[in-house]
């Protein structure tokens, strides 16, 4: 039996008496696309704020690939192949497209370090930028700055930047978050043809329900730092908590 | 600009200045040898301050560690110059380890107060060791001796060791710049938490463009001992971190010459102004609030600007 990609235990993360994580236990698998949701303030941005090494967790483990990364620094978790995008844009606004996906480039490629060599001359970091960026339909903005894309570019780029570091596991934080119907759709698009190309596996924490259901293999419900419900997006659509949780009802136990 | 101009243009600087060297005065060659020391200053700065986003205090405490590591081997263990030299960069590159090793904890201006209370320790040690540092006379006697034979203690002959070491800078911040470490720098610069989150250690990064910064504060500060023949304690004084800032400033922030094309206007403008007035530093104020307010992104970057709304738009973001 292979170890699941990411394993959480007993994960426990509170903002003064606020829980947004309480005793959570749960697996990822490998090529299962995951979709985490529920109402505001459930706890969903913090959960990957932890598991991303951004805050650290209370008490409770995280392993990653069966190794134990609960205390790793955020760079050390990336260059295991732990990687993220957020809810904002969070691209490095001066620098151009193409200079935005070579830092990561360099990361992975352990060329960062290069301190005379001329980075035009890193060839092959320079043809990892362009297959990245025509994976996200950027190449024709290479040489443009960063903070003359589009809003639905700019967020591309993010999962560009991310996509570089080459994860196996993505954390995408609302990753259409203030885009238009159709940047909506073509990032959905893009995710989930890169999510079928089977290198990384996404994680994604959405609002928007039409989204989570088409796109999602797997839903996990988070409310109040519980999980109230997880499984195939058809189990969960039908769960009575669920719908009462986002009815604005309180859920009794 | 292409790359290959550029290139031409700083070798046709580096001819000049050597020209320069063989035919000017000593006035102009002290001139030249000042602005050139301060280039070599404020070309490792900015490497901190405008490549990386952090603005530092601290470097003229780092300046005269150079300064006085370079006096005392030369003073009580050998007059080779080269070894002086040698001694001051590696006692500067010590002293901004351990100042760095804690500042880059912190950004902004934390970062900022911490070199500044690293630079008034440092000032004080060395105000207050009068036996090591002669105090507020501060090391004097300091002789220049010869380098491979050739003799320096002329300012004809020490300017070529000066302008040797100014070439030599110009050449590795350039390097430094275009590399990939440069790029990194950048990355830190515009979104530190995103370059962390690219797999970068974010701090090991600011430590090493502290470090670098300040090993080229420490050849300034041990040339700058050679050129005087003695050492001041002021030039540790935090205010005296304020040059590099003023000089990248002027010049531009985001440009490879801005702190060059900076330190030729700082120290003509000073010498110029100092002749008509004592008030020298309300005049200087005065031009410095127009360049700054008037030229956003200094000289180098104003026309920079221009030269881009021109008939060819470049490409890359970060110019020469």
């Amino acid at each position: 039996m292979s170890s699941p990609l990411l394993r959480v235990e007993n994960l426990n993360k509170a903002f003064g008496k606020v829980v947004t994580a309480r005793d959570l236990n749960f697996t990822v698998e490998a090529g299962v696309l995951t979709s985490i949701i529920g109402p505001n303030g459930a706890g969903k941005s913090t959960l990957i704020n932890v598991l991303s090494g951004l805050l650290p967790a209370d008490s409770g483990h995280v392993y990653f690939q069966g190794e134990e990364i609960t205390h790793l620094p955020t760079h050390r978790r990336v260059r295991l192949g732990l990687c993220r995008s957020f809810q904002v844009v969070n691209v490095f606004p001066h620098l151009t497209v193409f200079e935005n996906v070579e830092i990561p480039v360099l990361a992975q490629m352990r060329k960062a370090a290069h301190l005379f060599r001329p980075v035009a001359r890193e060839k092959a970091v320079g043809q990892r930028v362009m297959e990245v960026l025509e994976r996200t339909n950027l190449a024709g903005q290479a040489n443009g700055t960063a903070s003359a894309l589009s809003h639905g570019d700019q967020r591309l780029l993010e999962v560009g930047i991310a996509l570089a570091a080459k994860p196996s596991l993505l954390f995408l934080d609302e990753p259409t978050a203030g885009m238009n119907p159709v940047e909506r759709v073509d990032i959905l698009r893009h995710i989930r043809r890169l999510s079928a190309s089977g290198e990384t596996t996404f994680v994604i924490v959405e609002h928007d329900m039409d989204i989570v259901f088409s796109l999602s293999d797997r839903v996990m419900v988070l409310n109040r730092g519980d999980i109230i419900c997880d499984g195939g997006p058809d189990h969960v659509k039908g769960d009575r908590q669920v719908r009462e949780c986002y009815l604005g009802e309180e859920v009794v136990a | 600009m292409n790359s290959k101009g550029t290139h031409a243009i700083y070798l046709a600087i580096i001819l000049g200045l050597a020209v320069l060297g063989l035919v000017a005065d000593r006035f102009v060659l002290y001139m030249g040898m000042r602005v050139m020391l301060l280039a070599i200053f404020a070309m490792g700065y900015n490497l901190l301050l405008g490549r990386t986003g952090l603005l530092s205090f601290g470097h003229g405490a780092l300046y005269a560690t150079g300064a006085y590591g370079m006096a005392l081997v030369n003073l009580h263990l050998t007059p080779d110059p080269l070894l002086g030299i040698l001694a001051g960069v590696a006692l500067a590159t010590a002293c901004s380890l351990i100042v760095g090793f804690f500042c880059v904890r912190h950004t902004e201006i934390y970062f900022a107060m911490l070199t500044l209370a690293f630079g008034m320790m440092i000032f004080s040690l060395i105000w207050n060791l009068r036996e090591l540092t002669g105090g507020d006379d501060g090391l004097v006697g300091i002789s220049r001796g010869s380098v491979l034979g050739l003799p320096i203690a002329k300012d004809g002959q020490f300017y070529f060791l000066v302008l040797f070491f100014f070439a030599l800078t110009l050449w590795l911040i350039h390097r430094l710049r275009g590399s990939a470490f440069g790029l990194i720098l950048a990355g830190i610069r515009e979104n530190n938490q995103r370059t962390s989150f690219a797999g970068i250690p974010v701090k090991s990064y600011r430590l090493a463009a502290f470090v670098i910064s300040g090993v080229f504060a420490g050849l300034a500060g041990s040339l700058g001992a050679m050129l005087e023949s003695n050492t001041d304690p002021f030039s540790a004084h935090w205010s005296h971190s304020a040059e590099p800032i003023l000089v990248s400033l002027i010049g531009g922030l985001q440009t490879f010459s801005g702190p060059l094309v900076g330190s030729v206007i700082f120290v003509v403008l000073r010498e110029i102004i100092q002749r008509f007035t004592q008030n020298w530093m309300l005049w200087f104020g005065v031009i410095l609030l127009a360049i700054i307010m008037g030229m956003r992104g200094g000289v180098m970057g104003g026309l920079e600007k221009r030269l881009k709304r021109g008939p060819a738009p470049a490409g890359k973001g970060e110019g020469s």
